[in-house]
């Protein structure tokens, strides 16, 4: 249900959300050297997008096919209407509220900016149609991140 | 690394099993520390509201130094002085989060050099040295070494009270500090067994405490109410820092921050430097009477100030408000300019602005809080956030989005500074850019992580100049951890064609003023990077 504005209060939305982002700490593993499922020229395009950000990774967009998706917003929704959901699902997803590393949160953040400033909404609105229709083809093909996380070691904070 | 033989007394007992032994079932509440350059303070959450802790004199704010004039050394937390004084007769030193992580080129280490303890400067970019009088002779320190004896009294005062072991901290730090300076408090907390859960820019934990207040008052936990933008005004002794922030259904989103390292030490300095001759500026007897002085300026238009230094001299002088704001004018002026900068950059209107806090002063700002205690309160609040601590009443339904308050990224262009992760961009961040090389066949690349690291990519293909695609991607996570990835392109390729480089920066350790130097010397533009330019 994309269209439909989360409703739920903070406390609720603690426990472990039954959507697709991935809890990081189980899928991920380190091995020292990254992989570049997608090529060169993808990975360019992946970076080369709206307002000179990353893209939205695959990752999540593999799953979902819009940022307003992303968000749990309708496409009409007002800019109150998406600050609260970036507000919401920051309770969810950002690392200090959850075991996320904060990846998932990126991607929400990124899509709250992108549709919080009019012009950048706009220009999104614009190619909608055309992005939803690559990821249907599968076109990203299953494009993880480019750089691996490392795991975090104690002894990585000082020395 | 270069780090002296470590002697706290009390750190061995400390750094094993114990810690291990308290209760798994429970999540380990991490403390707040509020290490301020004149005195600090520590918080937790109690369960149901953020309790400060006192030491044994009963004080809330503790006087942040250590004295060296017995065999161990004692920090404020345990240690009472006989008088202010004893303060100030080279034994005590003070101060150190104003020279922690800096080198001897930088002003704020020169100013420090009026202070009564020793503090020795080569001007060549490395650390500056420090000793304490101890039995007439100077024994040295460092600024870690000190702030880590005094940590370590804060702990076991904590541990005390709490009756349970304390690892996990939330540490507030100013917001001008550099990684490099983050990474030293980081190194004095470890010394003094102490994790690190976060480092928070002071406002900003301010900011959390202004988010709790606020949806305690509006019973708002949805975030659908208004958005409230304040600004935040910290002022301490040794800084200055500033933060706008939106704040609705207790998530205070951090729009922009601005610091400087100017605070009421300087306008100390300024004003003793202003009454008494050049030769008595070290004297404790005239710091203490100036810093009387202000005080009693604050509450009376014009002041008498005497003081007998010894040896026939003896200032007596009438200083008024006038004079004192003039003397301390650049002061007054650097944080106008920062108030002005930070609005500016949250692209926030004056008149936009709905509260204004002020911080580190003596106005209250809130009814029950004092100013003083609000990035300690804070900083609690976000040590029990972190800590996955939840509050049935929803007191802790809380978050601050960060913001990066320095720009970081790479030297490129002919020594260039070319950010890849600008100022008051949302943390945690993931930002890449490419780079190509500058010379035909270029093997080699250095990147030159701005000040605080490098590395060399190897292995670049043989190819013309402009053709490989070098990116450079950085990452901040939640706990402010960097890192820097590089990878190189070949067009046609699928993968990078060299095994990608990730290192945890800053690689460099003291000394890290010449070492840019030296870099640039050795391999001036042989290395050299240069910004992609894509055909759009």
């Amino acid at each position: 249900m994309s269209g439909i504005l989360v409703n739920c209060a903070g406390n609720s939305l603690r426990f472990s959300p039954g959507t697709s982002l991935p809890q990081p700490k189980s899928t991920r593993s380190h091995n020292g050297t990254a992989r570049f499922p997608t090529g060169a020229n993808s990975f360019r395009a992946s970076a080369q997008t709206l307002n000179a950000e990353p893209a939205v990774t695959e990752s999540v967009r593999r799953r979902v096919s819009s940022l307003y998706e992303l968000l749990k917003v309708n496409e009409t929704a007002s800019l109150p209407e998406i600050k609260t959901a970036y507000r919401s699902l920051a309770k969810v997803y950002h690392p200090d509220a959850s075991e996320s590393d904060g990846r998932d949160f990126m991607e929400i953040h990124k899509a709250y900016a992108t549709l919080a400033d009019p012009t950048t909404r706009a220009i999104y609105d614009s190619t909608l149609g055309a992005r939803q229709r690559r990821v249907h083809a599968g076109a990203m093909g299953r494009a993880g991140r480019v750089y691996a996380t490392t795991r975090r070691w104690e002894t990585d904070q000082c020395w | 690394m270069a780090e002296p033989a470590y002697t706290v007394a009390s750190d061995s007992e400390n750094t094993g099993e114990e810690k291990s032994s308290s209760s798994p079932s429970l999540p380990e509440i991490a403390v707040g520390i509020d290490i301020g350059t004149s005195q600090c303070s520590i918080a937790v959450w109690n369960g149901s509201q953020v309790h400060i802790l006192r030491n044994t004199r009963n004080q809330k704010l503790i006087k942040s130094f250590v004295t060296f004039k017995d065999e161990v050394p004692a920090g404020g937390v345990s240690n009472q002085l006989a008088h202010e004084q004893e303060m100030l007769t080279g034994a005590a030193v003070f101060n150190m989060k104003r020279l922690i992580g800096r080198v001897d080129t930088d002003p704020v280490v020169h100013a420090s050099k009026n202070l009564p303890f020793l503090v020795q400067t080569l001007d060549i970019g490395v650390r500056p040295f420090i000793a304490a009088l101890v039995n007439n002779a100077w024994r040295s320190t460092t600024p870690e070494e000190v702030l880590a004896i005094f940590l370590v009294e804060l702990r076991l005062m904590a541990e005390t009270q709490l009756k349970r072991a304390v690892r996990n901290v939330v540490l507030t730090v100013p917001v001008s500090f550099s990684r490099f300076q983050l990474t030293r408090i980081e190194r004095a907390c470890a010394m003094a067994g102490l994790h690190v859960l976060r480092l928070m820019p002071e406002p900003t934990a301010v900011a959390l405490l202004y988010a709790q207040q606020q949806q305690m008052t509006s019973h708002d936990s949805m975030g659908s109410g208004s958005e409230r933008l304040a600004v935040i005004f910290n002022m301490g002794a040794g800084y200055c820092d500033v933060a706008v922030t939106a704040t609705a259904g207790g998530v205070s989103q951090i729009k922009a921050l601005a610091g400087s390292a100017v605070g009421g030490e300087d306008i100390l300095q300024n004003t003793m430097k202003h009454i008494a001759p050049p030769s008595k500026e070290a004297s404790g007897l005239l710091r203490v009477a100036t810093q009387d002085a202000i005080h009693r300026l604050s509450k009376q238009e014009s002041v008498q100030i005497e003081v007998d230094l010894g040896d026939g001299d003896v200032v007596s002088k009438v200083l008024d408000r006038l004079e004192f704001e003039e003397v301390n004018k650049k002061v007054f002026e650097e944080c106008e300019r920062l108030v002005v900068q930070c609005l500016r950059d949250a692209k926030v209107d004056v008149g936009d602005i709905d509260d204004v806090i002020m911080v580190g002063g003596k106005e209250e700002i809130y009814k029950e809080v004092n100013p003083l205690e609000a990035a300690v309160r804070g900083a609690a609040l976000e040590g029990a956030v972190t800590s996955g601590i939840h509050d049935p009443f929803g007191s802790l339904d809380l978050l601050t989005i960060q913001a990066t308050a320095l720009a970081v990224g790479v030297r490129a262009n002919g020594n260039k500074f070319i950010p890849v992760i600008p100022r008051n961009t949302m943390v945690p961040a993931r930002r890449d850019l490419f780079f190509t090389t500058v010379h035909d066949d270029q093997k080699e690349a250095l990147i030159v992580n701005h000040l605080l690291g490098y590395f060399k990519i190897v292995g670049i293909p043989p190819s013309p100049k402009g053709v490989p695609e070098i990116n450079v991607c950085m990452d901040i996570d939640a706990s402010n951890a960097l890192r820097v990835f590089a990878a190189v392109l070949m067009p046609g390729s699928k993968s990078p064609v060299v095994p990608v480089i990730e290192v945890r920066m800053p690689t460099v350790d003291d000394g890290h003023g010449w070492c840019a130097q030296a870099l640039n010397a050795k391999f001036g533009s042989a290395l050299d990077l240069v910004t992609l330019q894509r055909k759009v």
